[in-house]
């Protein structure tokens, strides 16, 4: 479900379905490129790969602008490295269209996003050949550092993340003088958004992110529209624009659109995805063999080192719950990455493996052993239990676990309920189905 | 009166041909072409999923999140 090659097709059907008579915009809340092992001022290579073909494809599939948020930061210090910022425009022009009101450098090496862009569309429908000129402006918060929000990271790679309330009262009314409607891209939590918008009634309408949504209702608060992004791209954020006879904006409507089956890949997004998928492959296969060396030259992470001990240990004591596991789409979770081709990447692998990021699994290569979701992904790191085997661990009283990966992102149709009959085991349940 | 009736004629054709080019036609509008489309229109289910044209006059696309994955897991 979902991908940009279903999103690129959904937005086609719906401009050839209005007679393109209705003019588009499309916007990105924030949280655009990974920051994924971003340490010491480096970003991997198969990680830079990635975020490079989000720029290309973002760029290729006419996206009109993308707010930054702390994790785009790290990459962005690449993109705006003065040294030949030009030449990489050239490349991917989309660089102009990351916009930030409260992000800038903390350096001479580097330059800053745009605070706005601005599109002017002219109106086929309402008020035909009615002009808007529409603003587009970027605010994010800093990063809260554990639980407390007003322990924050501020600066992050080469740029500073200023107050986005104090950023708003410069930049405002300077845009406001230049368009007829203002989008604020908020990557932030809903109160946030709420103060942005009541202390700037300059702003129409605000799409948000930052925080999982899954309602269709806006929020108006003084002259704003609040809209929130489901994360991901699982469902595409559509908010139609109602305009006036005097040509002044009436209303907007939000709706989530599934980007499911029922919407076909476009083929020309589909190329861009699988060249970008091989490249970043590529990078992930040099990088695991590297690691792979790594570790066997080194026995950085033994198996014995690791405090997950993998379902075939756990089958010696627990024969009958390990038969029932075998027939569960648990037990074959990596495959379903494989066919694909995603079992290099960790956004994905760290929920079809055991322990992925807490001394568990690491590559198919090097601990091959915990590859699959196992006892040890609901019940707890097993190696202690399995070498001193006692009544206590592993107890689940609540499916607490379960919702670390069956999010309503990646899994909306969880219920426990009804996954439980599928992987029930312990106390001579029946197998699943 | 003949040169007059031909007049009208001649101005209502004119009228007509710019109304069609100019007017109510496919406009080359502000947005950029995209290429082919492969969707059905006709198909039920993306009717279902592009819902009724209520008579928006521009529409906003957005997401956010995709933290680097132009595609899914799985």
């Amino acid at each position: 479900m979902g991908g940009l090659a279903r999103r690129v097709s959904y937005l086609k059907a719906f401009k050839h379905r209005s007679n393109m008579e209705v003019p588009t915009l499309f916007v990105d809340a924030g949280n655009i490129f990974s920051d994924e092992r971003f340490t010491a001022g480096q970003i991997p290579t198969d990680v830079m790969s990635k975020n490079k073909w989000v720029v290309k494809a973002y760029g290729d599939f006419h996206h009109d602008a993308a707010n930054v948020n702390s994790a785009d930061l790290p990459y962005l210090g690449e993109l705006f490295k003065k040294e030949d910022f030009d030449k990489r425009v050239e490349e991917f022009p989309f660089i102009n269209k990351l916009v930030s009101a409260n992000v800038r450098p903390i350096d001479d090496a580097h330059l800053a996003p745009v605070p706005y862009v601005i599109r002017e569309i002219t109106l086929k429908r309402g008020v035909p050949g009615h002009k808007i000129r529409i603003g587009i402006v970027g605010f994010t918060e800093s990063m809260p550092i554990g639980p407390n929000p007003d322990n924050r990271e501020t600066v992050r790679g080469a740029y500073r993340i200023d107050d986005p309330f104090e950023a708003a009262k410069r930049v405002l009314p300077e845009l406001k003088s230049k368009t007829d409607f203002i989008i604020a891209l908020a990557y932030m939590p809903i109160d946030m958004s709420q103060r942005l918008a009541t202390e700037n009634p300059e702003i129409d309408t605000i799409i948000g992110a930052r925080q999982i949504n899954n309602t269709e209702d806006v929020q108006s608060v003084n002259r704003a529209t609040i809209a929130y992004a489901y994360n991901q791209t699982k469902h595409l954020g559509e908010l139609r624009v109602y305009v006036k006879a005097d040509g002044s904006i009436e209303n907007q409507v939000n709706r989530f659109v599934a980007l499911d089956s029922d919407i076909p890949d476009d083929p020309a997004a589909v190329e861009v995805v699988t060249t970008a998928h091989n490249d970043f492959t590529n990078e992930q296969n040099k990088r695991s063999q590297e690691t792979s060396s790594l570790i066997q030259s080194t026995s950085l992470l033994g198996a014995a080192e690791s405090p997950f001990a993998g379902v075939e240990t756990c089958a010696v004591c627990h024969q009958s719950e390990f038969e029932i596991w075998e027939r569960t789409g648990h037990a074959h979770a990596m495959a379903t990455l494989e066919r694909k081709k995603q079992q290099f990447d960790t956004e994905c692998v760290r929920c079809h493996v055991v322990g992925f990021g807490k001394g568990g699994f690491q590559s198919l290569t090097s601990t091959p052993q915990l590859a699959n979701v196992q006892c040890e992904s609901c019940h707890g790191p097993g190696r202690a239990h399995s070498e001193s085997p006692a009544k206590g661990y592993g107890l689940m009283v609540t499916p607490i676990g379960c919702v670390a990966c069956h999010t309503p992102v990646n899994s909306p149709d969880f219920n426990f309920v009804t996954y439980w009959p599928k992987v029930r085991h312990g106390a001579g349940e029946a197998a699943p189905e | 009166m003949v040169r007059k009736l031909s007049l009208l004629v001649i101005i209502a054709f004119l009228s007509t041909l710019a109304a069609l080019n100019f007017g109510c036609g496919r406009s080359s509008g502000d947005d950029t072409d995209d290429g082919p489309l492969y969707v059905d229109l006709n198909d039920p289910k993306i009717k279902e999923r592009l819902a009724q044209d209520d008579g928006y006059a521009f529409a906003i696309f957005y997401g956010g999140d995709i933290h680097g994955s132009l595609e899914t897991c799985g």
